[in-house]
């Protein structure tokens, strides 16, 4: 089964771009996605962030510990992969750092750097 | 895979992924952002369907399900699985930036990933699916915008998620 993600991720990407210089194994990079996501939810979940989004799932300004946190965690470890800097132990302590501080970023950060916007009858409408 | 006949497959699979996420996650429902629904009333006021009018402006104004399938394949094809995932991550911001309350980009990032890595054990490549979501995109907005929304605002009251209801 793992050769057959070798496959994809190496020939798909067509030898000369992006994951052919990796020097970890594809089976490291699918560990090191799912521990970061692991992580990222468990350390959401601690710092008591609601576990599913509000009802009905319109409003994604409302963080919760299934989305975004591990988007986040998963975009940035990404991020770091294809720039090749995994680190020591084939990437796991990267993992974690990341997912560490990605549900930190929800936690703390998140409402600062992406304010809510405003309401429908807040703002301008060109329309009326 | 013979080129012209991996196109169409790609563009059948980008078509059904982004409608299906699209609608499934509520863009005929409401307009996300302003100008949503300014262009779902005009389609409507030239006959078209006030669904698919609203589900046509969210695409166009904000990152959407369809902005999410065409970033993700550009991902894949230039850095492999990590590419579509940052394309998710990238479309995630975007959505903020737009003040896009909406999930389907992210999710329809991720799908398409998916559905490229499966498919690409079949022969069919990244690029083919960057030109199939064009030519998707060309049977929703371009070709005839009235009868795409009648189309869309059909599939819309199947998943129960028409505006008007």
């Amino acid at each position: 089964m793992f050769n057959l993600m070798d496959g994809a991720i190496f020939f798909t990407s067509y030898g000369s771009y992006g994951l052919s210089n990796l020097n970890i194994s594809s089976f490291d990079v699918l560990i090191a996605y799912i521990v970061t996501i692991i992580v990222s939810m468990i350390v959401a979940f601690i710092l008591r962030i609601p576990l599913l989004p509000s009802k009905p799932y319109r409003y994604s300004f409302d963080v919760s510990v299934i989305y975004p946190t591990p988007i986040i965690a998963i975009g940035i470890l990404s991020i770091f992969l294809v720039l090749n800097y995994t680190f020591m132990y084939n990437g796991l302590i990267l993992a974690v750092i990341i997912g560490v501080l990605s549900a930190l970023f929800v936690k703390y950060l998140f409402d600062f750097v992406f304010p809510k916007p405003l309401s429908e009858d807040n703002g301008e409408d060109i329309n009326e | 895979m013979n080129e012209v006949l991996g196109i169409i497959i790609a563009a059948i699979l980008c078509w059904l992924n982004f409608v299906i996420i699209d609608t499934y996650f509520g863009l005929p429902e409401q307009p996300g952002v302003r100008g949503a629904r300014i262009i779902g009333q005009d389609v409507e006021k030239r006959g078209g369907d006030i669904a698919g009018g609203f589900f046509q402006g969210n695409i166009l104004c904000s990152p959407d399900a369809s902005a999410g399938t065409l970033l993700a394949s550009i991902g894949f094809m230039l850095l492999g699985i990590p590419g579509g995932i940052l394309a998710a991550f990238f479309v995630f911001i975007g959505n903020r930036l737009c003040a896009d309350p909406g999930y389907a980009g992210t999710v329809g990032s991720l799908t398409i990933t998916f559905i490229i890595f499966l498919t690409s054990f079949i022969g069919l490549t990244p690029e083919m699916y960057i030109v199939g979501m064009i030519i998707a995109i060309l049977t929703i907005q371009g070709i005839s915008q009235v009868k795409a929304s009648i189309v869309l605002g059909k599939i819309a009251k199947k998943f129960n998620r028409h505006a008007r209801e």
